[in-house]
Formats: C-alpha cells, sequence, structure tokens
C-alpha cells in the first residue's frame, strides 16, 4: 500500500514534473518569444518614433513649403494688382494719349482754318496793295496833272511876265519920250512904280524859290527817309535771312530728332514686340511646367526680366511724354509768337488804315486845294477879260491922241509956211512951230509904238484867256482824279476793314489755338504724370519681381532652364540684331535724306544770302538817288542865288525907273488919262500876275499835297509790303508749327503704339500672373493636401507608437509575468523534487 | 539962210515943194468930183471959202491907189493966184537943205516920167523936187524930156479955173 500509493504518488509526481518541466519549456520559449517580441516590439517602437520623427519633420517642412507657397501667391497676387494697376494706367495712359492725338488733330484742323484765314488774308493783302498800287497810278495821274495844272500856271505866269514886259517896254518907250511926252512919263511913273512892286513881287517870287529849295531839300529829307527805310528793309531782309537761317537749323535739329525718334520708336516696338513673344513663349512654359516649380522658378524670373523692360517702356513713355511735353510747350511757344506776330499785322493793319485815312484827308485838301484853283483861275480870267476892256480903252485914248498930234502937225507945218512968209518978223515963231511940229511927231511915233504894244498886249490878254481855260479845265481833271483818288481810297479802307477784320479773326483762332495747345500741354503733363506713376508701379513690380526671383532662385534647382532661357535670349538677340541691322538700314535712309534737306537748307540760306547782297545794293542806290536829289537842291540853291541876283537887278532897275519917272510932270489930260489907263491896266496886270501867282502858289501846294499823297502812298505801300510779309511770316509760323504739329502727332501715334503694346503686353503678363495664381493656389492646393495626409499619417504613427508602446508595456509585464511564472514553476519543481526525494529515496537523486 | 521946202511923201518916196509955193496944209476930206476932168484931177474942195482942184499925186504918178487915212494930205500950192491942192500919202515934215539941189540922174529923171526936177540929200534921206507945173500941166506932156520950167499956160487947160 504507501507503496503503491507511494509508487502512484510517484508516478503522480513524475508526471507533474515532466508536466512542470513541459511548462517550464514552454514558459522559457514564450519568455524567449516575450523578449524577442518586446525587442521586436522596441525596434518597432523606435521605428515609430523615427517615422513619427520623420514624419513630423516632413510636416514641417511641408508647412514651410506651404508658407513658402503662400507668400509667393501673395507676392504673386500684389504683383497681379500691380499689373493691374500698370494695365489700367497704361488703359488711361491710352485714353489719354488718344485724346491727346484727338485735340492734336482738332489742332491740326484749326490750325488748318488759321492757314486758311492767313491765306485769306495774304490775298486780302496782295487785293489790298493792288488798291494801293491803283491809287498810286491815280495819284500819279492826279501828280502829271498838278504838273500840267503848275506848267499852265506857269505860262500863265509867263504870260503875265511877257504882258508885263510889253508894259515895262510902253514904259521904256515912255521914258525916252519923257522928255516931250510927260503924260507918258507919268505912265512911266506908275509903272516904276509897278516894277517897284514888280521887284517886291520878285523878291516874293526869291522868297517861293527859297520855299522850292526848301522843298527840294525836304524831298532830299524824306529821300533820305526812303534810303533809311531801305536800310530798315534791308534789316527786315537780313531778319529774314536769318529767320530762314534759323528755320534751315530748326530743319536740321528737326531731321535729327526725327531720326533718333524714328529709331528709338523702331527699336522699342521691336524690342517690345521681342518681349511679349518671349513673354507669351514664358506664359506657356509657365502653363506647361506649372507642376514644378522649377518651371515656376523659370517663368518667375521671366517674369522679372519682363517686368524690368515693363519699368524700362514705362521709362521710355515717361521720357516720350517728355519729349511730348517739351513739343507742346514748343507749340505753345510757337501759339505764342504766333499770337504776336498777329498782333503786329493787327497793328500794321491799323497803321495802314491810319495812313490811309491820313492819305484821303490829303486827297480832301488837294480837291479843296483843286476847287480853290479852280476859283482863282475864274478870277484871273475876269480880271483878264477887264484888262481886255482896259485896253480898248487906251486904244481909243491912243487914237484920240493920234488925231490930236496930226492936227498939231498939220497946224505947226502951216504956222512954219506962214514964219517962213513973213520972212525975218516970223523966224521966231517959226521956231517955235518947228519944236511944236517935232514934239506933235514923237508924240504921234509915241502914240504909234503905245498902240503896237496894247494891240500885242490884246493878243497876250487873249493867250491868257486860254491858258486860264485850260488851267481851269486841267484843275477840273485834277478835282475829278482827286475825287478817283478819294474813291479808291475808301475802296482802301473798306479793304483795311476787311484786312482788319481777318486779322481779327485770326487773332481769335490763334487765341483758340492757344487755348488749345495750352489744354494739349495740361494733358500731356497729365500723361507725363500717369507715365511717372506706371514707371514707379513698373518700378515697384520690378522690385517685387526681383525678390520674388531671388526667392524662386532658392528654387531653381536646373541650369537647363536657365540655359533655355539664354539660348530664347540669344534667339531675341539674333532677332534684334538683325532688327537693328534694318533699322540702321532705314537710319541711313533718313540721314541721307535729312543730309539732302540740309543741303536744300543750306540752298535756302545762300539765296537768303543773295536776297542781303541785293537788298544791300538797293539801299546804295537809295543813297545813290538821295545824293542826286541833294545836287538837285544844290541846283535849286543856285536857281535861288540867281533869282536874289535877277531881283537885285530889277532893285536897281526900279530904281533906276523911279529916278528917271520923278524927273518927268504931268502935262496933257489925254496922256494923263492913258496914263490913268495904264495904271489901271497895270493894277489889273498885277490882280492877274496876283491870281497867276495865286494859281502858282497853288499848284505848289498841289503838287506838294500831291506829292506828300505820294509819299502817303509810298508808306502806305511799305506798310502793305510790311502787311504781305508778316503774312508770309504768319505762312511760315504755320508751316513750322504744322510741321512740329505733324511731328508732335507722329509722336503721338508712336508713342500710342507703344502705349497699346505695353497695354497688352501687361494684359499678357495678367493673364500669365493669374495662370501662375491658379497654379500656385492648385499647387498650395495640393501642398495642403500633402500636410493634411501627412499630418494623418503622423498621427497614425504616434498612435501606432502609443499602441506599441502600450504592447511592449504588456510584453514587459507578460515577461514580467512569465518569468513570475517560471520562477514559481521552478518553485513548483523544486517542491517536486523535495516531494519526490522522499518518497523514493532517490527519487530525490534525480 | 537956206530955203525952206516942204516934205511930200507918196508911195515912200519924199517929194519937196519950196514953201514958197504952198500956201497951207490941209486935211484930205473926200474932193468933190468934177466932170471931164482929166484922170488924175480927184476933184474940188473947198478951202478957205475957195474952191480949190486938186491932184492925186498917186493918180498922176501912175501909182496904185490907197485908201485915205488921218495923214493924208492936201498941199495947198499957190502959182501966181492960182490954187492948186496936191494929194499926198503924207506930208508932216518941212525941210531946210544945207546942199545944192542938183539936176536928177537921167535914169530918175525918165522913171519919174519928169515930174521931178531937182534931188537933194539931207540927213541920209533923198528928196526929190517936184516939178509943180509940169505936175499941174497936161498928162499928154509927161513924156517931154524938156525939164525946165515953163509958165505952162496951154497946158492949164486940164485944170477947171
Amino acid at each position: 500500500m504507501a507503496n503503491e500509493t507511494s509508487t502512484s504518488t510517484t508516478a503522480g509526481l513524475d508526471a507533474a514534473h515532466s508536466r512542470a518541466e513541459r511548462v517550464a519549456r514552454t514558459l522559457q520559449a514564450t519568455l524567449g518569444t516575450a523578449k524577442s517580441a518586446a525587442e521586436s516590439l522596441e525596434r518597432a517602437a523606435t521605428n515609430g518614433e523615427e517615422r513619427a520623427r520623420a514624419g513630423e519633420d516632413v510636416r514641417r517642412a511641408v508647412e514651410s513649403l506651404v508658407a513658402g507657397v503662400e507668400q509667393t501667391s501673395v507676392a504673386i497676387g500684389s504683383m497681379a494688382r500691380m499689373q493691374a494697376s500698370v494695365a489700367e494706367s497704361a488703359r488711361s495712359l491710352q485714353g489719354l494719349s488718344e485724346s491727346n492725338v484727338a485735340g492734336v488733330e482738332q489742332l491740326s484742323r484749326s490750325i488748318e482754318s488759321t492757314r486758311k484765314d492767313a491765306a485769306l488774308l495774304a490775298s486780302s493783302v496782295e487785293e489790298g496793295a493792288a488798291t494801293i498800287e491803283q491809287t498810286t497810278r491815280s495819284v500819279r495821274g492826279v501828280a502829271t496833272n498838278a504838273e500840267d495844272l503848275a506848267a499852265a500856271a506857269e505860262e500863265l505866269l509867263a504870260t503875265c511876265s511877257q504882258t508885263s514886259n510889253g508894259i515895262r517896254e510902253l514904259s521904256a518907250r515912255g521914258e525916252a519920250n519923257a522928255s516931250t511926252i510927260e503924260q507918258v512919263a507919268a505912265t512911266l511913273e506908275q509903272m516904276a512904280k509897278g516894277i517897284v512892286r514888280l521887284a517886291q513881287d520878285a523878291r516874293d517870287v526869291g522868297e517861293r524859290m527859297g520855299k522850292v529849295t526848301t522843298d527840294v531839300e525836304a524831298v532830299g529829307r524824306s529821300l533820305g527817309e526812303v534810303a533809311r527805310d531801305a536800310t530798315e528793309m534791308s534789316s527786315s531782309v537780313e531778319e529774314t535771312a536769318s529767320t530762314t537761317e534759323e528755320l534751315a537749323r530748326s530743319i536740321r535739329t528737326a531731321a535729327d530728332q526725327a531720326k533718333a525718334l524714328q529709331a528709338d520708336a523702331a527699336e522699342a516696338a521691336s524690342a517690345v514686340t521681342e518681349i511679349a513673344a518671349s513673354v507669351e513663349e514664358v506664359a506657356a512654359t509657365a502653363e506647361k511646367s506649372a507642376a514644378t516649380i522649377d518651371a515656376n522658378a523659370a517663368s518667375i524670373e521671366q517674369l522679372s526680366r519682363s517686368a524690368i523692360a515693363s519699368a524700362r517702356a514705362a521709362d521710355e513713355i515717361r521720357q516720350r511724354s517728355g519729349v511730348s511735353a517739351t513739343a507742346a510747350a514748343d507749340l505753345e511757344k510757337t501759339s505764342r509768337r504766333l499770337s504776336t506776330s498777329t498782333e503786329t499785322a493787327k497793328a500794321a493793319s491799323e497803321r495802314v488804315s491810319s495812313t490811309a485815312r491820313e492819305g484821303g484827308a490829303v486827297v480832301t485838301k488837294s480837291i479843296a486845294g483843286f476847287v480853290k484853283i479852280r476859283g482863282a483861275i475864274s478870277e484871273a480870267a475876269t480880271v483878264i477879260k477887264e484888262m481886255g476892256k482896259r485896253s480898248e480903252e487906251i486904244g481909243d485914248f491912243v487914237q484920240t491922241i493920234n488925231l490930236i498930234a496930226d492936227r498939231t502937225n498939220l497946224l505947226s507945218l502951216n504956222a512954219s509956211i506962214e514964219a517962213a512968209r513973213a520972212g525975218e518978223h516970223g523966224r521966231g515963231f517959226a521956231v517955235v512951230a518947228e519944236e511944236i511940229r517935232a514934239l506933235a511927231d514923237r508924240a504921234a511915233t509915241a502914240s504909234g509904238d503905245i498902240g503896237k504894244v496894247i494891240r500885242s498886249l490884246q493878243g497876250t490878254s487873249r493867250d491868257a484867256m486860254s491858258a486860264t481855260a485850260e488851267g481851269v479845265r486841267a484843275a477840273e481833271e485834277g478835282s475829278t482824279l482827286a475825287a478817283e483818288a478819294d474813291r479808291a481810297l475808301s475802296s482802301i479802307l473798306g479793304g483795311i476793314e476787311g484786312v482788319a477784320t481777318g486779322v481779327r479773326e485770326v487773332s481769335a483762332a490763334m487765341d483758340e489755338q492757344l487755348r488749345l495747345a495750352q489744354t494739349v500741354s495740361g494733358s500731356t503733363s497729365e500723361v507725363t504724370e500717369h507715365a511717372r506713376r506706371v514707371a514707379i508701379a513698373a518700378e515697384e513690380q520690378a522690385t517685387a519681381s526681383q525678390s520674388l526671383s531671388r526667392g524662386s532662385a532658392e528654387m531653381r534647382r536646373s541650369a537647363k532652364q536657365t540655359s533655355e532661357a539664354t539660348a530664347e535670349q540669344a534667339r531675341a538677340l539674333r532677332e534684334l540684331v538683325k532688327i537693328a541691322g534694318r533699322l540702321r538700314g532705314s537710319a541711313e535712309q533718313v540721314s541721307s535724306a535729312t543730309a539732302e534737306q540740309a543741303a536744300a537748307a543750306g540752298q535756302l540760306a545762300r539765296t537768303a544770302q543773295q536776297m542781303r547782297t541785293i537788298t544791300h545794293r538797293t539801299a546804295s542806290a537809295m543813297n545813290e538817288q538821295s545824293s542826286v536829289v541833294e545836287t538837285v537842291a544844290t541846283s535849286a540853291k543856285e536857281v535861288l542865288t540867281s533869282t536874289s541876283r535877277a531881283i537885285a537887278g530889277l532893285g536897281e532897275q526900279s530904281k533906276g525907273a523911279v529916278e528917271v519917272a520923278r524927273a518927268m510932270d504931268v502935262a496933257r489930260k489925254e496922256a494923263v488919262a492913258s496914263s490913268r489907263a495904264v495904271v489901271e491896266q497895270s493894277k489889273a496886270l498885277r490882280q492877274l500876275e496876283e491870281a497867276s501867282r495865286q494859281v502858282a502858289l497853288l499848284s505848289t501846294e498841289v503838287r506838294k499835297a500831291t506829292g506828300e499823297q505820294a509819299k502817303a502812298i509810298v508808306s502806305l505801300s511799305a506798310a502793305s509790303e510790311e502787311s504781305k510779309r508778316i503774312a508770309r511770316q504768319n505762312a511760315r509760323a504755320l508751316d513750322e508749327q504744322t510741321n512740329t504739329l505733324r511731328m508732335l502727332a507722329g509722336n503721338l501715334v508712336k508713342q500710342n503704339l507703344t502705349i497699346a503694346s505695353v497695354a497688352s503686353a501687361t494684359s499678357e503678363h495678367t493673364a500669365g500672373t493669374e495662370q501662375l495664381l491658379a497654379a500656385i493656389a492648385e499647387m498650395r492646393g495640393r501642398a495642403r493636401e500633402i500636410a493634411a495626409l501627412i499630418a494623418q499619417q503622423a498621427k497614425a504613427v504616434a498612435e501606432l507608437a502609443m499602441e506599441i508602446r502600450a504592447t511592449t508595456a504588456g510584453v514587459a509585464a507578460v515577461r514580467a509575468s512569465t518569468e513570475e511564472n517560471g520562477r514559481d514553476l521552478r518553485a513548483v519543481l523544486s517542491a517536486i523534487d523535495e516531494a519526490r526525494v522522499p518518497l523514493t529515496g532517490n527519487g530525490g537523486a534525480r | 539962210m537956206s530955203t525952206l521946202y516942204v516934205v511930200l511923201e507918196v508911195a515912200d518916196a519924199a517929194y519937196i515943194l519950196p514953201a514958197s509955193e504952198v500956201r497951207e496944209l490941209e486935211t484930205f476930206a473926200g474932193a468933190t468930183p468934177v466932170p471931164a476932168a482929166a484922170a488924175f484931177v480927184a476933184g474940188v474942195v473947198h478951202i478957205r471959202g475957195r474952191v480949190v482942184p486938186v491932184v492925186d499925186l498917186r493918180r498922176r504918178f501912175g501909182l496904185p491907189a490907197v485908201e485915205r487915212t488921218l495923214e493924208t494930205r492936201v498941199v495947198v500950192t499957190e502959182v501966181g493966184d492960182r490954187l492948186v491942192g496936191l494929194v499926198a500919202d503924207r506930208a508932216r515934215e518941212l525941210v531946210r537943205p544945207a546942199a545944192e539941189i542938183t539936176p536928177p540922174p537921167r535914169v530918175i529923171a525918165e522913171q519919174t516920167l519928169g515930174f521931178v526936177k531937182g534931188i537933194v540929200e539931207l540927213d541920209k534921206r533923198i528928196y526929190l523936187l517936184l516939178d509943180l507945173d509940169r505936175i499941174i500941166g497936161e498928162e499928154q506932156d509927161h513924156g517931154e524930156r524938156d525939164l525946165h520950167l515953163d509958165d505952162g499956160g496951154p497946158r492949164r487947160r486940164a485944170l477947171p479955173r
């Protein structure tokens, strides 16, 4: 029993033991498994942590990327805004430029109308000049008539002088017979007094001659003035020549400007075109390689370059605007100059008007002079008629004297015969009778002479009558011509009024033009302001682009893009070079054309030189003329001297006559009557002479008036010449202005083109930028998604790590419990062993 | 003292007659014609109550007639108790030639039809002395060469008494 029991116990123990060992082995294996699991878990945890760390890194990187993209996006957005503002500015610029062009066109139209007005003015001035020439002809006719009148008056005066000579002859004869016929002597005395008066009159004539001399000197002075005018004209021609030379220079400068401008424009256009194409390609590239940041970077770099180009273009626009502003300022200046010119024309036309009015006054004066002359001549005719009547009376007296002389002769002859018959007693009587006979014979001779003189006197009075009629006719003709001149002057005044109206219109048009030019100037300065703003924006854009570029430089990975861009650039450069070659060709053409123009300008300058020479020659001719007139003045002075001598001789003569006459006495009634008649005749003659002198004086006055008129006409025609010259200057200034405007219009068109290209480039830029923005937005979205995924991943990894850690902890707990189990097992085993040993005794030995 | 002569001018020639043969000078206002008188007889005139026959010297000398003027004169000659008037163009002077009166050259005597019987110069002027008897005588006698004075008795028939 016990053995059995022990044997059963021992078998139980053995089984338990083996089972425990099996368990221990299992435990060992489990422990090893747990250990390896722990190790693997550790590894996994480490791995997970590592992964988590890596994920964190990735997330941070992605976040920084997102931030960078965000920044880029913001930068691009600001750039897009700037571009939009640039585009807006460009559009407003374009609008302004177009309004500028429209303003310039309007200005051009206004200048065209001004030109028409100026042409109208020129034609009106021409018409005025023609009328003035007509007036000059008419005045010349008047002058010729006045000359005729003066000649007629002089003829009259000569006739009077002849009559006077006849009277003087009569007087001389009377003086010869003074010893016998005292009445004739008395007549002579009267005549002597008459001669004294004649001497007085001759002195007056001398004074008149002095006046004539003064007049001639005045003519000389006026010729000197004319010479001075010619000199002035010369200086004005000089001015014209210098203006022409200035014009030539201005043409040259304009040609240079045109050349430079053309070159600039062509260059700018091609460059802009090239840049546009490049930007297009860049846009394409950007679109194509939107996915890659490298492409973005390249694109940004292109963008930066184009922004710089844009800035340059804006700068250029600003420069152009500056040029435009200068041109507008020039235009304004020219307009102002033109306005001044018009003012001068206005003043000149007013001067012409006043001169014409003066001419009218002179003509009126000469008409009055003609009327006076007519009156004087009529008076002279009356006097001459009276004189004829007196002559007939004298003839009757002479007849009576003859009869009486005849009877006296007869009586004395009979007395002599009677005395001869009386012989010695009649001798004394015979002597007396002889003397009486001699006296009677002399009386008869003298009266016969007087009769002859009276007949010739009647003939001269008839001549004087006919001369008077001629004088009246000449005066009437002069009056008619003067009236015609008055009418012509009135029409001139009308024409001048027209001219003044035209000038006023031109002045108004000029003011309008000036206003328009000021508007253009204002809008141009506005354009300049806008261009400046655009330039600033472009500059900012360029700066932003550059910073962007700098930011994207890091992103640039590949030099390939750079080389591509470089190749592209090279291509563009080659194109540019080709265009530059073409441009050089056209520049050469332009320069050759400019050279031709310069040559033409040189020719113009030479022509001006010739003109100057001709003018100098004219001036010298005027001076010669002036010297000739001085010679005439000298001759007039000589005439005056001889007249003075004649006056002195007349004075002596009159003195002698007075002395002779003083020796005589009044004797016979008939002779007295005759003398009285002669005195009356002489009085009449004096009246006639006085009238003739008045006529001559008036003729001289008329001549003077016509001379003044001619002078006035000359000055009038000079003024009209000046008007013509000013009109021509106006036309030239207008031409210059038109040229300037054309240049300005060309500039504006070019500017417009540049602006349009800039606007299109800017819009393209904007489109590219928008695409870029979209791509960047997409990129940002994707990056955000990536970031989110990475964040999820990171979270999962972190959770996994935590789980692993938990597992590790479990594993560690398992291991610990396993180890405890092992320890318990080992305790069990040892207990079994202890238990087995008492039972078997040797059980324990195992 | 030399002799006083009356100067008669006919057709610019100066003729003279001695003052002793001249009674007086008168203006000529026309003569009353006498029928059947000689052709050179202008007619008769009244002078101081006497009817005087008048010889027209121009007609007598065969010269063309001229119009009477203020200066036309009748020189009334006195031959014995007869008065005969001679009509001259002018008679305004008396002369007293200092030189001798000489017979005229033959040519002049012939040309003046025998009416001139002497010639004298005074102050460069030639005076022809008229043969009064021949002048107032018959016209038929004018061809005679005899220039000496005769009594003229039978020739006076030509003149009315």
